[in-house]
């Protein structure tokens, strides 16, 4: 499997010095450096758990007096029994969320491109009465994490991934209930068996309330759109952008179209799309060009993603009414 | 033990980015303010404790060797401490153990940060390496690949709590309330990193998520440059310097402090997600020691990284009930600092917290964190005449550290 190299080219600065200017009066100089160190670091008494990864499995370290269970073995000698050698338990696909999970949208420098993604500790030896949890990423078939679905107490299923490597992204969990019932006993069940790429998306219920709420979202990003043009900042947000955004709601859809730095709205949704948005509530819209978010929409399960992609244009848009409202009054 | 008094304290300016200062002089700065609050030579110093975080925001390894002869503190002890987010607590303990048990009469306790000279070359600003650098406080093998954030990690044991206590911390709005009070407080703090910000609630309800739904970029705590010092005395070296300065000690009356284990999970030795029992444990100690119960405490200095672990924090550490933290602000149990004035108490029931601002007005220079915490609690001690103050510190992946300090002021009125 192909890895890559550890650092690309955008991890690196010139050589050199320069000028900058802080709170108080006076000259000063700030000189790009780093601090790094490359690793070649050992999975010491570690290995066992990320050969056996290696192998479609999941390994525990279980003592022999006090029954403990720790996934993953992170050691294997009991800290509570004098250090008595534990023994290797072979440990089930499946496990149950022990507590909501955080959904991570701005990552650290290492995983940017990456969000959003849930990462939560998964209760694997359920029968063991003293166990550790297993820190995991979570992902599902349905689209983009969100609100609802890692929360506490939900079935898991361990999925692998068909390249393994011997470390912990070689697996994730899905929720069971996103398993097909045929595959829910198989062992390892392989990530490609599962669908995640063109997740379905979820039906709205439609309502006149959401067409007059629709109506108002039109009106609002039509004089957006108007204010766009005529706005420097609004013009670097979009660069040399081009996007087509088709959007479902509740009162119907209509297509976002972005194009050599301006923003077109369509009362209709177009046939040929990047992607699909899905909101019940087209106040969603009216909220963003009111200085809103539409990625706090998205964070907050009121707009659905079908895929990184797609929230990665999220940003450039929430910039649009802020910039608009500075350049044009 | 011997009885331990702090005699001093100082703090630089809290900044987002000092450029004027390299982090030898913001530890001067430090430095230089605490001898001078006290009327002490450095001559007089008999060792130095040194709370430093983390070598690559300092880009130095052993940065406290940089540092011995600048404070004037060549051919004394020198200890240097790194715990996390709790690095000043654990370096105050260190300070006040060596005045306790007798090897030392005068210890400068020191720390600081300088962290936003990090760059990341992608997005063009600091924030992204300095979260991966505190990131890093992940071991390699399991967490750190996952993609896991210091956030992440405090917001992970809130939302533990709010499974097991829904409806408490799970409110923005009381949220939102105790952040209008804390950006009150912060204006009034002369060195304090947003004394010239006004935040409402509303604004922080309609500020972005960072990680929903406990927290928003208003609920935040901040990345700071700066330090801070404090100075600890023995009883006789106490009596002399008050003497000098016409400043009363303020002793040291219980020291508690608890490391949960990394491991999470059920039962055993394993650190639960719904408690931060480590804040727990050391409160309890703390009290223990001191002969103290929290409704004694009408002053406390806590670790707030964000507000939503500020109410769990103040539930485990006895102040409100578990499960009930918003009678901080729904019973007033937050003292409002628009009716303490500058020299007001708060009255029976009621707790000033982080007047200061605390780390998200305030300041957060994470190596001397709590001793900015530190010198706050002494500062309105003095200033408001609170007989006990407490003082707490977090720090570490999923907030496993903590730390507690009760102090006296024996002119407070009780």
């Amino acid at each position: 499997m192909k890895q890559g190299n550890i650092l690309g080219e955008v991890w690196n600065l010139p050589r050199g010095t320069s000028e900058i200017a802080g709170k108080d009066p006076g000259r000063y100089l700030q000189f790009n450096s780093h601090m790094v160190t490359f690793y070649q670091q050992t999975y010491g008494e570690l290995s066992r758990f990320f050969l056996a990864l290696r192998e479609g499995k999941l390994l525990g370290a279980r003592c022999r007096k006090c029954k403990q269970v720790l996934v993953p073995a992170s050691t294997w000698h009991c800290p509570t029994c004098d250090f008595v050698e534990m023994e290797e338990v072979d440990l089930p696909h499946r496990g149950v969320l022990a507590a909501t999970a955080p959904i991570t949208i701005f990552p650290s420098a290492s995983f940017i491109g990456e969000a959003p993604f849930a990462r939560g500790y998964v209760d694997v030896a359920t029968d063991a009465r003293i166990a550790s949890f297993l820190p995991s990423r979570l992902r599902t078939t349905t689209g983009l994490p969100r609100p609802g679905i890692f929360v506490k107490g939900v079935e898991l299923k361990l999925v692998f991934e068909d390249d393994r490597i011997g470390a912990i992204r070689d697996i994730f969990w899905v929720p069971m209930s996103e398993v097909p019932a045929r595959l829910r006993q198989k062992k390892p069940l392989l990530a490609s068996a599962l669908n995640f790429k063109n997740p379905p998306a979820p039906k709205v219920r439609k309502s006149r309330e959401a067409a007059a709420a629709l109506g108002e979202a039109l009106a609002a990003m039509r004089a957006l759109a108007g204010k766009v043009t005529k706005s420097p900042r609004a013009q670097k947000d979009l660069g040399g952008r081009k996007h087509v955004l088709g959007v479902t709601t509740g009162g119907g859809g209509f297509t976002l179209k972005i194009e050599k730095g301006a923003l077109r709205v369509a009362a209709d949704l177009a046939k040929k799309t990047d992607f699909v948005l899905v909101a019940e509530d087209p106040a969603v819209f009216s909220r963003w060009v009111a200085d809103g978010s539409l990625t706090d929409a998205a964070v907050e399960g009121k707009l659905w993603l079908p895929s990184r992609e797609a929230f990665g244009v999220l940003p450039i848009l929430d910039r649009l009414p802020r910039s608009v409202r500075r350049d044009v009054k | 033990m011997n009885r331990v008094a702090i005699v001093g304290a100082g703090i630089t300016d809290c900044r987002g980015r000092w450029v004027e200062a390299t982090y030898w002089d913001l530890f001067q700065q430090a430095t230089r303010r605490t001898l001078a609050d006290a009327q002490v030579k450095a001559a007089e110093v008999d060792s130095v404790v040194y709370g430093i975080y983390n070598d690559i925001f300092e880009h130095q390894a052993i940065p406290e060797s940089a540092l011995t002869g600048i404070l004037g503190m060549a051919e004394k002890p020198g200890t240097r401490v790194t715990s996390g987010g709790a690095t000043g607590f654990y370096a105050m303990r260190t300070a006040i153990m060596e005045v306790a048990s007798g090897l030392s009469d005068l210890v400068l306790c020191v720390g600081g940060e300088k962290a936003t000279d990090c760059y990341d070359p992608q997005s063009k600003t600091a924030t992204p390496m300095v979260i991966d650098t505190i990131a890093k406080s992940w071991d390699p093998f399991f967490e750190y690949p996952l993609g896991a954030t210091a956030s992440d990690s405090y917001m992970q044991m809130c939302m533990g709590y709010d499974d097991r206590y829904p409806g408490d911390i799970g409110d923005g709005l009381v949220r939102a309330k105790i952040i209008e009070m804390l950006c009150r407080q912060g204006n009034k703090n002369p060195f304090g990193q947003r004394r010239d910000e006004t935040v409402t609630a509303e604004q922080v309800l309609a500020s972005r998520w960072i990680i929903a739904p406990f927290l928003r970029l208003l609920e935040a705590c901040m990345y700071t440059e700066g330090a801070a010092g404090i100075l600890f005395a023995s009883e006789k070296k106490a009596r002399e310097i008050s003497e000098r300065t016409g400043v009363p000690p303020i002793w040291v009356k219980g020291v508690g402090a608890a490391n949960e284990s990394y491991q999470v999970g059920r039962g055993g030795s394993h650190k639960p997600l719904h408690s931060i029992v480590s804040d727990r444990v050391a409160a309890e100690r703390a009290y223990a020691m001191a002969g103290v119960r929290p409704s004694d405490i009408p002053l406390v200095e806590l670790h707030d990284a964000f507000v939503a672990q500020l109410m769990v924090t103040l539930g485990e550490m006895g102040f409100v009930p578990l499960g009930k933290t918003r009678k901080l602000v729904d019973d007033g149990v937050m003292a409002d600092i628009r009716q303490l004035g500058d020299a007001g108490r708060p009255a029976k029931g009621q707790v000033l917290i982080n007047p200061s601002g605390g780390l998200i007005f305030g300041g957060h220079f994470v190596g001397g964190s709590n001793m900015f915490s530190m010198w706050s609690a002494r500062r309105e001690m003095l200033r408001r005449e609170i007989p006990l103050a407490l003082i707490h510190g977090t720090g570490a992946i999923n907030a496993v550290f903590g730390g507690a300090i009760v102090v006296e002021f024996e002119g407070g009125v009780r």
